[in-house]
């Protein structure tokens, strides 16, 4: 099913809207934001020099330092009593970044929102776990008010007391959850411990899932810990909240809502917009955005898009997965890896469970790293021997497929920080 | 009934994991009759064998630490030179490989530990019996 139309529009269409969009917020924020009014008039552009879409690439970028320098409202285009609603990231460096919405922003979120739910099958016969944190995160409330646009059944779990969740998933029958993937394997795995035939207790059908990036292959163990369709959303607050983009039944690439928000995949170090189909940092340009309106953003996440029609029927861009943060990006002597890529080789070794942490230290002027992953129930054994083939087997996949060295390091199962939030991944030494 | 549970732990190489077991077999009120580490460079094995091994499962799974329950048994320890020799020659002279072994002290003597194929235990055990070599049923 498909909520609104435009998402099938023809591609024409999707970008005469996009183009007058895009002018009317270039000149919204020029005579709203002095701070863009002064990058506008350093590199002399005035709002009339944007006359098609591909003109974008003279607008100047924005970044979350820009949004830290003016914290908090300092970029705010209306005045406070058009303001309903602020959320804020959780800043852990510093500062956090704030966002406003209005009565028009937040129907847009709405909308946006309700194609997510309808993407992954949902209508208002449905009902929803909502496992995201409330408050100033924009998980919960979004999630939450997605589903009442579609006249769904919302249960607001918010995040944390797994057992709790558990029951509340069970007695009310929730058929479709939302949470983090890291969250719901967890949920899965403490729901395992009443049996293997834990499922028959369930309704669950379909999962949306987001707020981290995830690899093919923890997607596959949510998906099949639960026995439901996987769908990914991606969003960031800076620009809505979730629902900036979603997967639907047919595959992994997410379906960007585009009639709200202008994608482009640029190089991180030159900021040369890069063509269709390559990686690069994604940068997003809200097009309807009336509080916090923001002019070619730096995601900091690294992905690619295409233009190629999904059998689902919708027309709009597809963005792959993110692949990893452009800060996240690790060079180990000289070989670029993202986390996710080191995911996918663990997840695709048997016995060892989808928590791990990176260390990249510096030992004299290489660099070492480290992994460690739990070992799961199913290979406990009373052999050295057969464990130290684990080991083996992890580190002689890295080093054949993303050819890096790295010590693999078995640690007791539930040993590594456990977010029921959000999951640590890698810590990088060096950066110190 | 000559079946002895053993507990094998998965120890990581830092200071504190075998408090981390042993602390919680004191507070739940588990008698250790042996405890034997083996360790590689990076990780180790606790084997341990307890008064009550079902319960013992249960406190360490709740504890969030892995564990897997092995089936070894124990001979009693005769105390002359070359009593040892005797039952290893005794079992590899019917093909038993022993993977590993080791010695524990009881309230009396002693006893050796044997670890071999399961598929060999039963067979084990009679050879062993056949022979005379006192096999305990319990610690």
């Amino acid at each position: 099913m498909i909520w609104n139309e435009i998402e099938s529009a023809r591609r024409e269409d999707i970008e005469a809207t996009q183009l007058s969009r895009l002018q009317d917020t270039v000149q919204r924020v020029y005579s709203l934001t002095p701070f863009y009014k002064e990058k506008f008039n350093e590199i002399g552009l005035k709002p009339e020099d944007i006359t098609s879409l591909t003109d974008i690439s003279k607008l100047p970028f924005t970044t979350k330092k820009d949004l830290r320098a003016h914290y908090p409202f300092g970029l705010f285009t209306v005045p406070m009593s058009e303001v309903i609603r602020v959320h804020s990231s959780s800043g852990t460096t510093g500062k956090p970044t704030v966002v406003g919405y209005t009565k028009a922003d937040m129907d847009v979120w709405d909308e946006v929102m309700a194609r997510v739910f309808t993407m992954a099958g949902a209508t208002s016969e449905d009902i929803v776990h909502n496992g995201y944190g409330y408050g100033l995160f924009t998980g919960g409330l979004g999630f939450h008010n997605g589903a009442e646009k579609i006249g769904a059944t919302i249960i607001p779990a918010s995040g944390g007391m797994t057992d709790r969740q558990l029951m509340l998933m069970r007695d009310f029958g929730a058929t479709i959850l939302a949470a983090t993937p890291t969250f719901s394997l967890h949920m899965a795995e403490v729901a395992k411990k009443t049996g293997s035939n834990y499922l028959k207790d369930y309704k669950l059908k379909a999962g949306i899932f987001g707020a981290e990036p995830t690899s093919s292959g923890l997607k596959k163990e949510v998906a099949e810990a639960w026995g439901i369709d996987y769908h990914e959303v991606y969003g960031l607050s800076e620009i809505i909240g979730p629902g900036v983009a979603c997967s639907c039944k047919e595959s992994e690439l997410l379906h960007v809502f585009e009639d709200h928000f202008y994608f482009e995949i640029i190089d991180s170090e030159t900021g040369e917009i890069k063509p269709e189909g390559e990686r690069g940092e994604l940068v997003i340009t809200p097009l309807t955005k009336q509080a916090l309106p923001l002019l070619r953003y730096r995601t900091g996440d690294i992905t690619s898009i295409t233009k190629e029609p999904c059998k689902c029927g919708r027309t709009l861009l597809r963005m792959e997965s993110i692949v990893g943060r452009a800060d996240d990006m690790l060079i180990i002597s000289g070989v670029n890896v993202y986390p996710s890529q080191i995911e996918h080789v663990i997840a695709n070794t048997e016995g060892v469970t989808l928590n791990y942490q990176i260390i990249a230290e510096k030992k004299g002027h290489l660099d070492k790293l480290e992994i460690h992953v739990e070992v799961s129930d199913e290979i406990m054994s009373d052999s050295l021997g057969e464990m130290a083939i684990i080991k083996k087997k992890i580190q002689s996949a890295l080093l054949n497929n993303l050819y890096i060295n790295a010590n693999v390091i078995l640690v007791q199962p539930r040993s590594l920080a456990r977010s029921e939030g959000k999951a640590v991944r890698i810590i990088d030494k060096r950066k110190d | 009934m000559y079946r002895i549970k053993q507990l094998s732990v998965f120890i990581e190489n830092r200071t504190g994991q075998i408090t981390d077991v042993t602390t919680i077999l004191s507070q739940n009120n588990l008698s250790i009759k042996s405890i034997n580490l083996i360790d590689s460079n990076d990780f180790g094995l606790l084997r341990v064998i307890v008064d009550d091994a079902q319960k013992t499962k249960k406190v360490l799974d709740n504890a969030g630490i892995s564990l897997k329950i092995t089936d070894v048994f124990a001979v009693a320890i005769d105390d002359h030179i070359g009593s040892f020799n005797e039952v290893v020659t005794l079992l590899s002279s019917n093909n038993i490989n022993i993977e590993y072994t080791y010695t524990i002290n009881n309230n009396h003597n002693g006893a050796f530990i044997f670890k071999v194929s399961p598929l060999l235990f039963n067979k084990t055990i009679d050879i062993l019996k056949e022979n005379n070599v006192e096999v305990l049923k319990e610690l």
